[in-house]
């Protein structure tokens, strides 16, 4: 029995693909198809980074399109990814070698923000993004102790900075450039909002898919300056599941409506404890706090993780979880939370309704 | 209204900023309207009572449009005012509007004794 390219299109029309829950040809996803007598090979582009599941998408649809099409003898599958650039506003420049903006924000301090931020980073680094992060939390940066760097940055042209570099992520913070860990910053707003320009603007970020902006708590000078100088493809909030923790972030989520940010998801940090001796495990914070909320406002459940002491001491010593240990349970659980975000990112970034109005100046 | 503009277009002839929203609803709104119903605190002062009141405006220009975030257009105007971030919401009501409150600007001219004209040799 023979098969056309149609017939092709219309086995992978019934095949959802498990990241994004759409299926494979109305993702645009599928591409190249080539049928040679009983032979048929096409190519798979995935608009999110996948690289620890490339395989198994691959066996997947060779297996669906082998059921699907009697008659067929070989069929070779390429499976790989690019990440689109946010096609935020049109006519403005987006910043330079970066195609994709999350910023991850809380409205509570102590939630996790930080620690979210940079294991999110090395999870998308891990399925094969080229990612960058932003400390944008001037008076009390924790990236660079986060990722294990010291040093300064240099400057090739004396304007522009190099962004600092571990375990695969582009860094800039502005703990790098000063003396002293306990130097502390005791700048007004201006200033603040002042450095935050430079750091995102000025740091020769390069060919990034994603940057990732660890954002100070609150609702303020710096959240304020990121929401308008700056193309955000979406917003990331971090919260626990407590009742006190869960209005800070609701706030922090209705800042970023009121400012045209979109919310990407939440992410419920401190979910459970589970006792490092006997193995029982506690809702130390409350449950279902992020869930309710993300049920409340529409949004995304992105995730929980747990409160365990090995992501406290892996971050603390510059190596966080996802590097450290790469195949434990917490790491696949922040690898699986950075796949949902890329895919709702990947869809943001195509959604063109809600970009910046054209401007034209005309002489009449 | 949705309150999603697709385009903005500055008629620098006739010094009208043309905004079209996604809805098809368009408005002229003339430079000189935006530039007395700006926004920012040192027009509308920081609450009701603290406006000041701008004269003088009928010939001020725009220089440059500026997007914020995705939310809100700097007017940067000829005369060196560049403070106003004109949120789609707020464009929208001066749209709908526009004659009750040109009108209002007008009496409260009228009744500061000022008027619309810059005087010659002053500052713009």
């Amino acid at each position: 029995m023979s098969f056309n390219e149609t017939d092709v299109q219309t086995a992978l029309k019934n095949l959802i693909d498990p990241n994004t829950k759409k299926d494979y040809v109305s993702g645009k996803s599928v591409k190249n198809i080539k049928i040679s007598g009983s032979d048929i090979s096409l190519d798979i582009l995935l608009g999110y980074p996948a690289k620890s599941v490339w395989d198994e998408i691959r066996s997947m649809i060779e297996a669906h399109l082998k059921a699907a099409l009697p008659g067929v003898s070989k069929i070779n599958v390429n499976v790989s990814s690019k990440v689109v650039p946010h096609a935020v506003q049109r006519g403005v420049k987006l910043v330079e070698g970066v195609k994709n903006i999350i910023a991850v924000a809380s409205g509570k301090g102590g939630v996790g923000k930080s620690t979210t931020a940079v294991n999110l980073a090395l999870a998308l680094s891990a399925e094969g993004a080229r990612v960058g992060v932003l400390d944008a939390d001037i008076y009390g940066p924790s990236q660079p102790t986060m990722l294990g760097i010291s040093g300064q940055p240099k400057s090739v042209d004396g304007k522009s900075l190099e962004p600092m570099s571990n375990h695969g992520l582009q860094a800039m913070s502005i703990g790098f450039m000063i003396d002293g860990e306990d130097t502390p910053m005791v700048w007004r707003g201006p200033m603040v909002t002042q450095a935050l320009d430079q750091l995102l603007h000025q740091t020769r970020w390069d060919n990034l898919d994603y940057l990732v902006v660890d954002l100070p708590p609150g609702t303020g000078d710096i959240q304020l300056t990121l929401a308008q100088k700056v193309p955000v493809t979406g917003a990331v909030i971090v919260t626990t599941p407590q009742d006190i923790a869960l209005m800070d972030a609701r706030k922090g989520l209705k800042m970023f409506e009121k400012v045209g940010i979109k919310i990407v998801g939440i992410v419920e940090n401190m979910s459970t404890h589970i006792c490092s001796k006997c193995g029982h495990e506690e809702h130390i914070f409350g449950a279902g706090g992020g869930a309710k909320m993300c049920e409340d406002y529409k949004v995304e459940f992105l995730g929980s993780l747990p409160l365990d002491i090995s992501i406290r001491e892996q971050a603390d010593s510059g190596n966080p979880t996802v590097v450290a240990d790469p195949n434990g349970k917490i790491a696949r659980e922040y690898k699986q939370i950075a796949r949902r975000i890329a895919v709702k990112v990947a869809d943001m970034a195509q959604d063109h309704s809600a970009a910046f109005p054209k401007i034209v100046v005309q002489n009449t | 209204m949705s309150e999603q503009p697709t385009e903005i277009k500055l008629h620098q002839q006739s010094r009208l900023l043309e905004i079209t929203f996604d809805d098809g609803f368009s408005y002229q709104l003339p430079y000189e309207f935006l530039r007395v119903y700006s926004p920012s605190a040192d027009v509308s002062g920081h609450g009701p009572g603290q406006e000041v009141l701008q004269v003088g405006k009928k010939e001020v220009g725009v220089s440059e449009l500026i997007p914020v975030g995705s939310y809100a257009v700097q007017i940067n105007f000829d005369d060196g005012h560049d403070t106003g971030l004109f949120t789609w919401e707020y464009l929208c009501k001066l749209g709908k509007n526009q004659t009750a409150m040109w009108q209002d600007y007008l009496d409260r001219l009228a009744s500061a004794g000022a008027n619309r004209e810059s005087r010659p040799g002053a500052k713009k």
